[in-house]
């Protein structure tokens, strides 16, 4: 597909893994962070990081890893 | 310069740059959006038109320095970002990909043009547009390529997974695709151009204020200031052009990804 396939794919990779960290970190430590405000609790917003920095590992394993 | 001003008239210690220094007032009071920013961006457009008509206009076999140079841009964005990236096909994509970079560029640059020494891009409202732009593109392209339902699908679902975690994935998919690449497509060039202004602000507003300080060893030190504001200045051409150069890398990786058949 492009001049240079492994080099350009290695690029396009770091940024969506990026990408992907980033949101699995936003979306649900910011669900968790919702739940903590309205519940009153404490541990929902870490429990909402982690699920959301392991679906983000999952995701980037599914997408890169699998291959 | 305000800055410059404000710190003499101030006369009493180091007034650091701050935010404030972004700010800069209407150029005159009865056109309120018209500030120095938006007269550069309006500049910029001039600069990279002109100099595009000229070094295109008389194009020869035998290039001449001015068309050479046009040329090398225009093969640069075509061949290296164009068409490695989103291979064939990438013709369509050019204009707006060279229409990106050349215009990034040049307003990135006019921060250490002197007399101009403002980057557009270090407000924010600026970047966000450009970003809206490539997210508008990626996005319909997608949609043209691969029917509205069918593009959404592959966005969301990644195949091969249980049916539970997609409770998991999807929501994160979704805000990469639709969230996160527009606003880390612009908060990126933002913070660097931001940054990197203000950082050259220090250098040479400290250096300006210890050559004016009554301390001798003050005075002493001052043109060490202004030779690392100098040498930054170098650095910061690096990082403007770097900055142009992954606005457009990443607007065309996106259009890449969009395109693909495959997720």
């Amino acid at each position: 597909m492009t001049q240079e396939p492994s080099n350009r794919r290695e690029e396009n990779a770091l940024w969506s893994i990026f990408g992907y960290l980033v949101s699995g970190l936003l979306f649900w430590g910011g669900v968790g962070w919702a739940a903590d405000h309205f519940l009153h609790h404490k541990y929902f917003t870490l429990v909402g990081l982690l699920v959301g920095m392991g679906g983000a590992l999952y995701l980037v394993w599914l997408r890169f890893g699998r291959e | 310069m305000r800055a410059l001003a404000n710190l003499h008239a101030a006369g009493a210690g180091f007034v650091p740059p701050s935010t404030n220094d972004f700010n800069l007032p209407p150029i005159s009071d009865s056109v309120a959006w018209l500030t120095k920013p938006v007269l550069l961006v309006f500049l910029s457009v001039i600069v990279v038109s002109t100099f595009f008509v000229l070094s295109s206009r008389k194009a020869a076999v035998v290039p001449s320095r001015l068309q050479f140079a046009g040329e090398s841009v225009y093969a640069f964005v075509r061949n290296d970002l164009a068409r490695d990236v989103i291979g064939h096909d990438f013709m369509r994509f050019v204009p707006y990909l060279f229409t990106l970079f050349t215009f990034v560029l040049t307003n990135n640059i006019f921060g250490i043009v002197p007399l101009l020494q403002f980057p557009a891009m270090s407000h924010v409202g600026f970047p966000y547009v450009l970003a809206i732009f490539s997210f508008l593109v990626f996005h319909y392209v997608g949609i043209r390529k691969q029917g509205l339902g069918k593009y959404l699908k592959e966005i969301a679902f990644m195949p091969g997974v249980p049916l539970p975690v997609y409770i998991l994935l999807t929501p994160i998919e979704l805000a990469t695709f639709f969230i996160v690449r527009p606003l880390t497509l612009s908060l990126r060039l933002f913070a660097n151009m931001f940054a990197g202004h203000l950082l050259l602000l220090v250098f040479i507003m400290g250096g300006d204020y210890m050559m004016h300080d009554s301390h001798l060893i003050m005075k002493l030190f001052s043109p060490f200031s202004f030779a690392f504001g100098i040498a930054l200045t170098f650095f910061e051409f690096m990082v403007q052009c770097l900055q142009a150069y992954i606005f457009t890398l990443l607007t065309a990786l996106y259009i890449a990804g969009a395109l693909a058949d495959e997720h």
